[in-house]
């Protein structure tokens, strides 16, 4: 049986069996024993006892024979019967000598006593025989030998019995013997019946239970406990053996699970390290941070990029620490990279390269001479354009796995883009940059131009003014209406000059806003003020409907703009004793400004074309009335700048409404 | 008499502003750049000097600093005369210590009537 220091089944079985294999041969034994033991009782009875029987019977019979035929002879003195007597005397040495051979040594005393007692009387017999029968001496001797025949007969008969008794306990031995065999034989038998049972009862205890809850425990990691564990210290060897299985496999399993957690964790850091590279608009700044995220998230004790010459905008190398300037990496930095194809990937130690990416022999030497390491070149693609490499390589370690390869390849798209969308930007700065130079030239320009202009100007007005005020002596009339003229229209130049001064900056102001919070109230208000002397002039009554205050967010000196040639032009287009309204409403998340006349009114299919440059309203004109034309083409671009709108509503000989709403930030 | 110094580049301009201040009684001294404004008013001591801001060479707001640094012509008045109408050229005519300015085109008139008063306020 088992011990608890060694608890296994196999043990326990062989331990059963062995038991078992030692009854059933006890039992063989036994039953051959009894078989050899009752064989030599037999043997003994029927080889030894009874032919002694026999033979001793034989003897007696012999004898008696002789005996009988002594006597009838010497008492009838008939031939016959001393010739039955000489047969007798024949055969009795042969029996004689018969019945000493088959004694043994237990039987030859007896067997010498008969015979010697036999002798006696075959002696006595001798002498009888030669006496005359029917005489004295006849009968005397058949008396003197009766005694000599019954010792010889007593000692006949006591071996006889004495081998009855022999040949019935020879028997009984024989019949105890079978007895105990068979005795021996059940017990052995049953013993034998009951260590199987045992044995099988006892093993299958033991491996059962223990077996079954292992079972569970595999049931209850396929519903989702993966933590659990079978237990390796519970029931015999084998179901320990097969725990232990079942455990490593869980571990084998939880390793593989934990790889592919890893993995998931790295594809994620890879998607945010693409993010990262996209977002930067700088193309060298995309690049150093796919070259730092990908040392990291990876584990690349190298990283260099190599672009693709012809670009512009873009560094040509990067590498993690600048070691492709005069360091490890500086040979591979020297090979170009135009055997790689878009989407080409090359990693060291790989037999057969996928056809956009086969190095050439100075790269692979480039490579080796980088460090003995794996080494994993992408390509950066930008469409189906290559526009550089990156390449990865560890000091030491595992070649590259195909997970890091499609994470660097995923770097490297993101890589492609960064730098597609950050050469974009790129260009679109310079663009815009360009374009904000040509718009400083053109303020410059305009500028020079009105600078150039005023001094003439200044020239012919103030000679005019000179020869008006009489200072070169007395004007008739006709000369002094024609100076004015010259006078009138050196003004109207004047003003065409301001507006388009004016017009210039304001349009160059939409790439320099200068906004802050102002009240537009307060701005209304100065620009009322500022047109009074004007309005009075033409006796114009100016009126003002405003909720205070009107904060927004807007640039005061071109909002101070608006105001002023919104008024001005009512002022200017309404006749004496007419009115001008300014109202200003906050409506939702926009400003309500209007100006509102009573003056002439605007043409219908004119009202389109009144925020176009130098356009006039007919009417306009014909009466004669100053302007440039410039002054909603000016008040229309403020308003736009400020993310506004602009309406007019005019009736012709009745009145013009402007209106402009502006947002409050 | 009252001395003022006029310079500027533009004869016509110079003609105009001279002619318009000796009908208003003033003696003028009209240069054509700023070397002989700064020279000019070292030797003939102007009270008043008008200063054409855009001149070759030495601009109206270098000559108006130089004057001002001058203890000898330091307290001379200046008005300055420009064609840019921008808040900083303004600024700029100022900070050099300018008196007053008139953006082109003026009117004559009112030029002198600048002059007259900035020269009353100085008597004063």
């Amino acid at each position: 049986m088992a011990t608890p220091r060694d608890r296994s089944v196999g043990r326990l079985l062989t331990r059963a069996f062995g038991a078992l294999v030692v009854l059933i041969v006890s039992c063989g034994a036994a039953e051959t024993t009894a078989l050899l033991m009752q064989h030599r009782v037999v043997d003994e009875l029927s080889t030894h006892v009874q032919p002694l029987e026999l033979t001793n019977s034989e003897l007696r019979s012999l004898l008696a024979d002789a005996q009988r035929g002594l006597r009838g002879y010497l008492l009838t003195g008939d031939g016959q019967l001393l010739d039955a007597y000489h047969e007798a005397r024949s055969d009795y040495a042969v029996v004689g000598a018969r019945l000493r051979g088959t004694a043994s040594s237990r039987e030859s005393g007896a067997v010498a006593r008969q015979l010697a007692r036999a002798d006696a009387w075959w002696a006595l017999a001798e002498e009888q025989r030669l006496a005359a029968p029917r005489s004295e001496t006849a009968v005397g001797y058949v008396a003197q030998g009766k005694p000599l025949f019954q010792d010889f007969t007593a000692e006949n008969r006591a071996l006889d019995a004495e081998l009855a008794a022999r040949a019935v306990d020879l028997q009984k031995r024989s019949s105890r013997l079978s007895t105990v065999t068979t005795a021996v034989v059940i017990v052995l038998t049953l013993l034998a019946a009951v260590t199987a049972i045992l044995a099988a009862v006892v093993s299958t205890r033991r491996i059962t239970g223990p077996l079954d809850r292992v079972v569970a425990i595999i049931g209850r990691r396929r519903s989702g406990e993966l933590d659990i564990r079978a237990d390796a210290t519970d029931g015999p060897t084998e179901i320990r053996a097969v725990a232990q299985a079942v455990n490593e496999m869980a571990e084998e399993g939880d390793r593989i699970r934990g790889g592919e957690k890893r993995d998931a964790a790295r594809r994620a850091e890879v998607r945010e390290l693409g993010y990262r590279i996209r977002a930067h608009l700088k193309v060298e700044e995309a690049i150093q941070e796919a070259v730092s995220g990908l040392a990291t998230i990876i584990g690349a004790d190298h990283v260099l990029v190599r672009m693709a010459p012809g670009q512009t905008e873009v560094p040509a190398l990067a590498s993690l620490r600048d070691e492709h300037v005069g360091g490890v990496l500086k040979e591979l930095a020297d090979c170009d990279v135009s055997w790689l194809r878009s989407g080409g990937v090359w990693a060291s130690g790989e037999d057969a390269p996928d056809d956009r990416a086969a190095p050439p022999e100075a790269e692979l030497l480039a490579c080796a001479a980088a460090g003995a390491g794996p080494a994993l070149t992408v390509a950066v693609s930008g469409g189906d354009e290559c526009l550089g490499a990156l390449t990865l390589i560890r000091d030491t370690g595992p070649a590259w796995t195909s997970v890091e390869m499609r994470l660097a390849e995923s770097v490297a798209a993101d890589l492609g883009r960064g730098v597609h969308h950050a050469r974009l930007f790129e260009r679109e700065q310079h663009l815009v940059a360009r374009l904000q130079e040509l718009d400083t030239a053109k303020t410059d320009f305009m500028s020079t131009v009105s600078h150039e202009l005023r001094t003439p100007l200044t020239s012919i007005a103030g000679y005019v003014e000179l020869l008006l005020d009489g200072e070169a002596g007395e004007l008739g009339p006709q000369q002094r209406r024609m100076l004015e003229v010259i006078g009138r229209n050196s003004r109207r130049l004047r003003e065409l000059i301001e507006d388009m001064l004016i017009l210039s900056k304001i349009e160059s102001g939409a790439f320099h806003p200068s906004r802050r919070p102002v009240d537009l109230v307060v701005l209304a208000e100065q620009a009322v003020a500022a047109i009074a002397p004007a309005a009075a002039k033409g006796r114009v009554v100016v009126r003002t409907e405003v909720e205070r205050p009107l904060l927004l967010d807007a640039d005061p000196d071109q909002l101070d703009r608006v105001l002023m040639n919104l008024l001005s032009n009512a002022v200017k287009f309404t006749p004496a004793d007419g009115a001008v309204t300014l109202a200003a409403h906050r409506d939702g998340d926009e400003v309500r400004l209007s100006v509102a006349d009573t003056g002439m009114g605007i043409p219908p299919a004119e009202q389109q074309s009144l925020f176009a440059r130098f356009f006039r309203a007919t009417n306009a004109i014909h009466r004669a009335i100053p302007g440039t034309g410039l002054g909603l083409a000016i008040v229309r671009t403020i308003v736009d700048n400020h993310g506004g709108r602009i309406a007019v509503d005019s009736t012709e000989g009745a009145g013009t409404t402007v209106t402009v709403r502006l947002p409050l930030r | 008499m009252t001395v003022v110094l006029v310079a500027d580049d533009d004869a016509d301009i110079r003609d105009l502003v001279a002619f318009k201040l000796e009908q208003a009684g003033l003696e003028v001294v009209a240069v054509e750049d700023g070397q002989a404004a700064v020279e000019q008013a070292r030797t003939r001591r102007p009270a008043l000097a008008v200063l054409d801001v855009s001149m070759p060479g030495l601009s109206g707001i270098d000559v108006c600093r130089m004057l001002r640094a001058d203890p000898a012509t330091a307290g001379m008045l200046i008005i300055m005369l420009t064609a840019r109408v921008q808040e900083q050229d303004v600024e700029g005519g100022f900070s050099a210590g300018a008196d007053d300015y008139v953006t082109k085109p003026f009117s004559p008139r009112e030029l002198v009537t600048r002059i007259q008063a900035l020269l009353s306020r100085a008597r004063a």
